[in-house]
């Protein structure tokens, strides 16, 4: 039998709260840490402790970073979900399960590998063992696959970083699981791992704790938040961080605050903007769902200030440990009345930090709120990373008016006129002196005061609809990788990154054509998207929800004759997206199309 | 040049005129008790000597909350949303720390959409301000009952209100709120005595202010009806200020019995016994005081409580002593070493 080497996808299926978190991503670090290419995706419940979790391994040799089509490694430990489990897999499927979990092993047609992880674990430490027989199974899968000791016990002790008891009683776990496996149980299957030129350098992180890093380089003064999954580590990420980053003279230089909830952490981060700092808060769906009202304020007054949504599946409390591109259209368009806003969307870690700064520059720019637009899936799973970039560029404040002699270069000052045609008008902040107005959400003329006036009002709509469509092409260009055909142009966005190169070898593989892809970064889009729309026949837009959003966002702003060319796939189902899934409905578009 | 009237111009302490804190003219009813309120607004500013710019003057949506438009012209301001403008002073208030910061607000506004945001605030001692012009009804909407409403009151039209009333003072002292207070529109002399005070403390002062509503709620059969409040108020004290720029030995010590509160910034509050004395640390007191007001269908006025010890919001966060507002990227921004510690940490 030939070989399955580092091409295969595990899952293990534990109760929440039991410690298989710690095990699973000790197996992922190890594989990692053997220059394998893999990923880990943690699909959990909304939950403390003893709803079903399952976590899943790919190895790759593509690079593939989705969770795959079928499981080959299958570990059993969860008694609740272990007959649904075991009906789902494919005959020839490898089964690592407990033989303590009082289950049976009803399929004859799956390699069967029985171990006692809990007596094991109960025979090294009785009052820990549930925790350890975690680590037992994550030893015989070492014993399995071949995969180094060495690097495993590193591994171990990143986890533990520093607790020796833990470390020695982990690694113990793991010994004892491969010696089982040694001694107990003979390998009939065909999976292997193999390591690979480790690349120097390389970490994981997680997207949430990337975008803190970069909002704390971004100079972030204030953050006001409210926990909700999947975005309270963007804010427990900056907290954990501020300290060490962020202190002056023994003292901070940045405030934070949880507030009491979404809409008063909007208040407050509108506040900081409005007095001229950069604030900062971090949610999903449900909470932006709450700030709509603030964000309204804070676009007509003219407030900079920053919103991270951290998609999760909706409507309502939806599956909140669930991945989504679900909220697109609401933070685009937050609000009651005409409102439009910018919005980044990193599709990579290292854009998480990138974005993550960058964020303030073009709300303090344009004097509007800015969303940075992520999901549970980039946002909380590891994800591997060479490194980040410095900011290249200083802070841009934009146009606050600081002192007498500028305002005096200013001719005809006036809050809210657009002096230089940008749409951007200048500012002055409070405390300063410099022509102080009463900031409000009811209509005003160019100087602030009230006016109900029709022309007043239009011609402000009509200013601030061309701030923010004047920042277009200052926001991060499409990432464009063109095929030499210009047939098929595919446009996607955010974390569908980590699975476009499987569905492009994927409808390659089972059509022969070729596609060329456009990953939009931010919105409003960028004219290199509408270039891209020009050169290619037929447009595919793939997004992770159900009613097509950025589809729908093109069809609104784009002319006619592109609209005729605008194919939509856009499917959820709660996963991360699986390259399969989307590949085949590519190709239903295309076969409808004609194409 | 000779024939023209020399106009002898009062000056403050910071030789600032009047006209330097006053605002736009009000387009509220002829006769609003908040337009009594702005005008003490306007003198507890210029009598403290406040700089006009560095107040920012705060709102949220209500008759009460246009008001901001009134008085301070030279002061920034934020007329934000109905019952959120204390989360908004809270994220101006923590980077920039150094200004005064003048939140009004209205019954609808405090007692009701924003009372959770009210709430919190006390909770954090914001260093503010926090006048609620209380009139028992919904002016901008016409007229509907709001949550402070007295059982037993009639307003113009419908019928008498039975639900309970919810007394912010009463709220606030159970919250541990450092500065607590009543008063009335039109008792100008209490009412500044106690917005000079208010501005002086450091931590969150709230001045619940009886205003009533000479369109909604001015008859006979209102309990907030100016003619009611006039002949229904029971004083706690007399509350006098004494600025900490003018000596204390100087002024005129009162006949009765009396106690000196020294404030955050040197100001004295002198409460004068008028008949009973009023402990205003003991919470207690406090609310036995709204209590047996409340029975009697009185308005009790005055300071209730008071606690000057009380660290506020911008002190637990342990700031710099620079307002974060000034500072530059030097300080905002780690360097490029230390991003690279970062990510050697994450290498591991």
């Amino acid at each position: 039998m030939d070989k399955i080497v580092n091409d295969f996808t595990i899952n293990i299926a534990t109760a929440n709260g039991t410690g298989s978190q710690s095990a699973n991503l000790i197996l992922l670090q190890t594989l990692f840490d053997m220059g394998i290419p893999v990923s880990g995706k943690n699909l959990f419940p909304s939950n403390i402790s003893g709803l079903p979790t399952w976590y899943i391994v790919r190895l790759s040799e593509h690079g593939y970073q989705a969770p795959g089509d079928r499981t080959h490694i299958q570990v059993l430990v969860n008694p609740a979900t272990w007959e649904e489990d075991l009906a789902s897999l494919e005959p020839g499927t490898v089964v690592i399960w407990n033989m303590d979990s009082k289950m049976a092993m009803e399929r004859e047609d799956v390699i069967s590998y029985p171990v006692p992880m809990t007596k094991i674990a109960r025979g090294l430490n009785p009052k820990l063992a549930r925790m350890i027989a975690n680590v037992v199974y994550v030893g015989v899968l070492a014993e399995l696959l071949g995969m180094d000791q060495e690097v495993l016990e590193e591994a171990i002790s990143k986890q533990f970083g520093g607790k020796e008891k833990a470390i020695e009683l982990n690694a113990e776990a793991a010994r004892l699981g491969r010696a089982y496996f040694t001694e107990e149980l003979t390998k009939t299957d065909s999976y292997a791992v193999e390591a690979r030129d480790v690349e120097k350098g390389a970490f994981f992180i997680e997207g949430n704790e990337a975008i803190a890093l970069g909002s704390i380089f971004g100079g972030i003064q204030m953050l006001g938040w409210y926990p909700i999954t999947p975005s309270s580590s963007v804010a427990e990420g900056i907290i954990s961080w501020l300290p060490k980053l962020r202190t002056h003279e023994g003292k901070a230089t940045y405030a934070v605050i949880q507030a009491e909830d979404e809409l008063a952490a909007a208040g407050m981060i509108i506040g900081a903007g409005w007095a001229g700092a950069r604030g900062l808060t971090a949610t999903s769906g449900p909470g932006i769902s709450l700030m709509q009202e603030f964000i309204g304020l804070a676009y007509f007054a003219e407030v900079p200030c920053v919103f991270w949504d951290i998609n999760r599946v909706g409507p309502s409390t939806g599956l909140p440990t669930r991945t989504q591109q679900g909220d697109l259209t609401m933070v685009y368009e937050s609000s009651h009345g005409d409102t439009k806003h910018i919005v980044f969307i990193p599709g990579t870690v290292e854009e998480c930090f990138e974005f993550g700064w960058k964020v303030f520059d073009a709300s303090e720019k344009y004097q509007t709120p800015v969303f940075g637009f992520s999901d549970l899936d980039l946002g909380m799973n590891k994800w591997a990373s060479r490194g980040f970039e410095y900011p290249d560029e200083s802070i841009d404040r934009g146009k606050v008016v600081l002192t007498q002699e500028q305002m005096d270069s200013i001719e005809n000052y006036g809050r809210y006129r657009d002096v230089d045609g940008d749409g951007i008008p200048y500012r002055t902040l409070p405390g300063s002196g410099l022509d102080p107005i009463l900031y409000r959400g009811t209509g005003h003329d160019e100087d602030g005061t009230y006016s109900e006036k029709p022309d007043v009002y239009y011609k402000l709509m009509q200013r601030l609809g061309r701030k923010i469509d004047g920042a277009r092409d200052y926001l991060p260009a499409p990432i464009i990788k063109e095929d030499a055909e210009q047939e098929i142009g595919v446009i996607f966005y955010g974390s569908m990154e980590n699975t476009i190169d499987e569905i492009e070898d994927i409808v390659e593989e089972k059509s022969g054509k070729k596609m060329s892809t456009c990953r939009i970064r931010a919105l409003p889009l960028h004219s290199e998207v509408e270039a891209f729309m020009e050169k290619h026949d037929k447009i595919i837009v793939v997004e992770i929800n159900r009613d097509a959003q950025l589809y729908g966002i093109m069809r609104k702003e784009y002319p006619l004759h592109l609209l005729s060319k605008m194919l939509s796939v856009a499917y959820s189902d709660g996963m991360p997206p699986r390259g399969r899934l989307y590949a085949e409905r590519i190709l239903e578009v295309l076969e409808e199309a004609e194409i | 040049m000779s024939e023209k009237r020399v106009k002898v111009v009062k000056l403050n302490v910071i030789n600032e005129p009047k006209d330097s804190y006053t605002g736009g003219k009000s387009s509220l009813c002829p006769g609003c008790g908040h337009d009594q309120i702005s005008n003490v607004i306007v003198s507890a500013a210029w009598d403290n000597g406040l700089q006009p710019h560095r107040i920012a003057k705060m709102s949220g949506i209500g008759c009460s909350s246009k008001t901001p438009a009134y008085y301070l012209g030279k002061s920034h301001g934020f007329n934000t949303v109905h019952g959120r403008m204390p989360s908004v002073t809270t994220g101006a208030n923590v980077v920039n720390k150094d200004l005064t910061y003048i939140g009004v607000s209205g019954d609808g506004d405090s007692a009701s959409i924003g009372i959770g945001q009210l709430i919190h605030a006390i909770r954090r001692n914001v260093n503010m301000v926090y006048i609620v012009e209380n009139n028992g009804v919904y002016g901008l909407t016409k007229g509907q009952y709001s949550a402070t409403a007295d059982v037993g009151s009639k307003k113009k039209k419908g019928p008498v209100n039975e639900t309970q009333p919810i007394d912010l003072c009463a709220m606030a002292i159970n919250l541990g709120c450092s500065f607590v207070a009543r008063s009335f529109s039109g008792s100008k002399k209490q009412l500044t005595a106690l917005m000079k005070a208010a501005i002086s403390h450091k931590g969150f002062a709230l001045i619940d202010i009886i205003s009533p509503c000479v369109t909604f709620n001015n008859n006979d059969e209102s309990l907030r009806s100016y003619g009611y409040v006039k002949d229904n108020q029971a004083e706690l004290h007399s509350v006098g200020y004494i600025p900490h720029f003018s000596p204390l030995e100087q002024v005129e010590v009162p006949a009765g019995s009396y106690t000196d509160v020294t404030l955050h910034d040197g100001s004295t509050m002198r409460l004068e016994t008028i008949s009973e004395d009023h402990d205003i640390s003991d919470a207690v007191a406090a609310l036995s005081a709204l209590h047996k007001a409340d029975a009697e269908k009185k308005h009790v006025t005055g300071i209730l409580y008071f606690d000057g010890e009380k660290p506020s919001l911008d002190d637990d966060l342990e700031l710099h002593d620079t307002p974060l507002v000034e500072m530059g990227e030097d300080l905002l921004r780690p360097t490029s070493e230390q991003l690279d510690e970062v990510i050697a940490s994450f290498r591991g």
